[in-house]
C-alpha cells in the first residue's frame, strides 16, 4: 500500500483546495456557457453567436419573437437539445459519483452495473405495451425506467452480496452479466414490436440520443437533476465516510442502512429519468468523476457538484460532435462516449493494476 | 464515561457468535478484551460502535442503553478505529480527520473554525501536525493507523473503541500507538491480540473464549499460565517485566500444553 504511481506525488498541490475548487466551478460554468452557445450557433445552417444570443435575450425578455428561421431554429430546435445535453451530462456525473460511493467503488457506473440496462427495458417495455403514449418521452417512460432501473440494481446488489462476500470485481461481473441478460429481452421486445420505422428509432434511442429534445421533456429531466443534487450533497459528509467502509461510517454516526437505501433510491431514479430521456449513454458517469477526485479529491462536498459540471459540459461537447461530425446523419451520442470512454477504462484499469492495487 | 455491557447477544450468519458477555469499563480505565481468533472480541466492539445490532441484551453509555440515542448522538460520546483500512477514494489526510466532525455537522454544513481547529489539534496529538495535505492512500501502515486515531480524537468523544489497533504495524510503531492511548484519559475499550501489550496498557482485561467472557480483572490476576492453557491452548511462563515491572509471559514456542485440544495431533517439537 505504501508504493505510489510513478507519476504521482503525495501531495498533488493539494493546499488550498477550497479556493481551487471555487475557481475551478467558474471557470467550468463560464466554458459550459461558450459550450452551449458554440452547440446553438452550429448546425445545417449556422448562425453567428451574437445571433444566438439576441434571439435568446428577446425571448427571455417576453418580447414577441422576431419572425423568421433564426427563432425557429435557436429556440425551437437547437436550444433545448444543447440544454437537455447540459442536464443529461451534469445527472450523470452526479449519478456515477453518488453509484461509486455505494459500492465503494471507483469503477462503477450505473452503464457498467447495469442499472442503465434496466432503465431501458423499463421504458421499452412501456413503450411496446402502450404506455408510452405521451410520446417517446412522457412521464410515464420515465416511471417504468425508474422501476427498471430499482428492480435491475437490487438484482445486481443481491447476485454481487450472495454469500456474504462483497468484492468489486464480483459486483462489475453482476453488472456486466445481468446488464447483457436484460439488453437481450429489451432487444427481443423492440423487434417484436413490428413497426419497421418505430423499431428503428427505438434502437437509436437505446444507444444514446439526445434528437427527442424539445422544452417540454426538459422539465422532468431538470427537475430530477437538481433534485437529485441537493439530495447528494445533503448527504455528502456520510457519503465520505461510506467510502472507508461500513464500520468507519457507522462509528461517526452515519445510519448506513438508510444512507445505502437513499442513495439505492436516488441512483435509480436520476437514471430512470435520464434513461428515458436520453436512452443509455455509458461511461460519462465512469470518466467525469474519476477525473474531478484527480483535480479536487474525493470529498464529496465538493466532488458531487464539481462532477455535474463537468458532466454537463463534456455531454455538450460530445453532442456537438455527434450532429456535425457526418454530413448526412447524425451520431447517437452513446457511440461516442463509448468511444472516448471504453478507452479511458482500459487505462484506468491499467493504472490500477500499475500501482498494484 | 463508564461503558456497561449487559448480557450481550450477538447472531451473525445464523451463529451465535457472542453469548452472553458482561463487561464493565469504568470511567477513565483502558479495558481490554483478548481472547483467540473468534472468540467474539471484535463482534463486542461492533455493537459498541452500533455497526452490529445485538440480539438481545444492552450496550450502556453511563448507565442509558444507546438504543434511545440516535447513532449521530451515539457517535458524539463513542468513537471507532475498526479494522477497515479505506479504499482508494483520493481523500487527503485532513479529510479523512475531519469525518470525525460528522456527527456535529447538519448537512449542507461546511466546516467552521472550531472544527479546523480540532482537526489540527488532533492531528497534532497523533505527531501528524501539518501533514494534512497528504494523500491518505499515500501514508505508511503506521502514519494511516495514527491519522484514524486522530480522526477518533476528531469526534471528541468519552470512550474509544479500538478494534486491534497495532495490526500491521512494526514495532516501534506498535509501542508509539500504545504510548499515545496511554497519554490520553479516555475510557478505552480496546481488542488487542498481543497479550504482552495488553497486559502492559490495559487497567483491567477480559478474556474471551467462545462468545462468553472467562475471566476479568488486572492483568496480572487474569494472564495465569492455567487460563493461558485453557483458553488460548498454549504452554506460557509469566514473570516480570525486567524494564517496566508489567507482566510478561513468555511463550513454550516448541510444545503445546499437554492436554490441549487444540493441538490437533501434531507431533511435539516440530516449530
Amino acid at each position: 500500500m505504501r508504493e505510489d504511481g510513478p507519476v504521482r506525488d503525495d501531495t498533488a498541490g493539494r493546499a488550498g483546495r477550497g479556493v481551487r475548487t471555487g475557481v475551478l466551478a467558474v471557470g467550468l460554468g463560464a466554458a459550459l456557457v461558450v459550450a452551449l452557445t458554440v452547440a446553438v450557433s452550429l448546425g445545417a445552417t449556422d448562425i453567428a453567436p451574437d445571433r444566438v444570443w439576441s434571439v435568446v435575450f428577446r425571448r427571455l425578455g417576453g418580447a414577441p419573437p422576431r419572425p423568421g428561421t433564426n427563432d425557429l431554429i435557436v429556440w425551437q430546435l437547437r436550444l433545448p437539445r444543447a440544454l437537455l445535453a447540459a442536464c443529461v451530462g451534469a445527472g450523470l456525473g452526479l449519478v456515477g459519483t453518488a453509484t461509486q460511493a455505494l459500492v465503494r467503488n471507483p469503477l462503477a457506473d450505473p452503464y457498467l452495473l447495469g442499472i442503465s440496462n434496466g432503465a431501458s427495458l423499463g421504458a421499452v417495455g412501456a413503450i411496446v405495451l402502450g404506455a408510452g403514449t405521451g410520446g417517446l418521452l412522457g412521464l410515464g417512460l420515465s416511471a417504468a425506467a425508474f422501476a427498471g432501473a430499482l428492480a435491475a440494481f437490487a438484482l445486481v446488489w443481491f447476485m454481487a452480496r450472495r454469500g456474504g462476500g462483497f468484492s468489486p470485481l464480483r459486483l462489475v461481473l453482476a453488472g456486466v452479466g445481468i446488464g447483457q441478460f436484460l439488453s437481450g429481452f429489451t432487444s427481443y421486445l423492440v423487434l417484436q414490436a413490428g413497426d419497421e420505422q418505430q423499431t428503428r428509432s427505438v434502437l437509436f434511442w437505446l444507444m444514446g440520443s439526445l434528437s427527442g429534445a424539445t422544452w417540454q421533456v426538459l422539465w422532468p429531466p431538470v427537475l430530477a437533476v437538481a433534485a437529485g443534487l441537493l439530495a447528494l450533497q445533503a448527504r455528502a459528509r456520510a457519503m465520505n465516510a461510506l467510502i472507508m467502509g461500513d464500520e468507519t461510517a457507522a462509528g461517526v454516526g452515519v445510519d448506513v442502512t438508510r444512507l445505502r437505501r437513499e442513495l439505492f433510491v436516488v441512483t435509480s431514479l436520476l437514471t430512470g429519468v435520464l434513461v428515458a430521456v436520453s436512452g443509455a449513454v455509458g461511461f460519462v458517469g465512469l470518466m467525469v468523476p474519476h477525473l474531478c477526485r484527480l483535480v479536487v479529491g474525493g470529498d464529496h462536498r465538493r466532488l458531487l457538484p464539481l462532477s455535474a459540471l463537468t458532466g454537463a459540459l463534456l455531454l455538450v461537447v460530445v453532442d456537438i460532435v455527434c450532429r456535425t461530425a457526418m454530413d448526412t446523419q447524425e451520431l447517437p451520442v452513446g457511440v461516442v462516449t463509448a468511444m472516448i470512454g471504453a478507452p479511458a477504462l482500459l487505462f484506468l484499469l491499467d493504472r490500477r493494476m500499475a500501482v498494484g492495487r | 464515561m463508564n461503558v456497561g455491557i449487559e448480557d450481550l447477544h450477538v447472531a451473525y450468519a445464523g451463529r451465535n457468535v457472542v453469548a452472553g458477555v458482561h463487561l464493565m469499563a469504568a470511567a477513565g480505565e483502558i479495558a481490554g478484551l483478548v481472547g483467540p481468533n473468534g472468540s467474539g472480541k471484535s463482534t463486542v466492539l461492533r455493537t459498541v460502535y452500533r455497526h452490529l445490532r445485538p440480539a438481545a441484551g444492552r450496550v450502556l453509555l453511563a448507565g442509558a442503553d444507546i438504543r434511545t440515542l440516535t447513532p449521530g448522538q451515539t457517535a458524539r460520546h463513542v468513537a471507532a478505529l475498526p479494522q477497515e483500512r479505506g479504499s482508494d477514494f483520493e481523500l487527503a489526510v485532513r479529510e479523512v480527520v475531519a469525518m470525525g466532525r460528522t456527527p456535529y455537522k447538519r448537512a449542507f454544513a461546511g466546516e467552521d473554525r472550531d472544527d479546523r481547529e480540532t482537526v489540527a489539534r488532533s492531528l497534532a496529538a497523533v505527531g501528524m501536525a501539518g501533514q494534512d495535505a497528504r494523500r491518505f492512500a499515500a501514508l505508511s501502515g503506521g502514519e494511516r493507523q495514527r491519522v484514524l486515531l486522530a480522526r477518533a480524537f476528531a469526534q471528541d468523544p468519552d470512550v474509544l473503541v479500538l478494534d486491534e489497533p497495532t495490526n500491521h504495524l512494526d514495532v516501534r510503531h506498535q509501542v508509539e500507538l500504545l504510548a499515545l492511548l496511554r497519554a490520553q484519559r479516555r475510557t478505552t475499550l480496546i481488542s488487542l491480540h498481543d497479550l504482552n501489550a495488553a497486559a502492559s496498557l490495559c487497567d483491567r482485561l477480559h478474556v474471551l473464549h467462545g462468545g462468553r467472557v472467562v475471566a476479568s480483572g488486572a492483568p496480572r490476576a487474569v494472564l495465569t499460565p492455567e487460563l493461558l492453557a485453557e483458553v488460548f491452548g498454549v504452554r506460557a511462563a509469566v514473570t516480570e517485566h525486567p524494564l517496566t515491572g508489567d507482566p510478561l509471559i513468555a511463550f513454550d514456542h516448541r510444545r503445546l500444553p499437554p492436554s490441549s485440544p487444540a493441538s490437533g495431533g501434531g507431533p511435539d517439537g516440530e516449530g
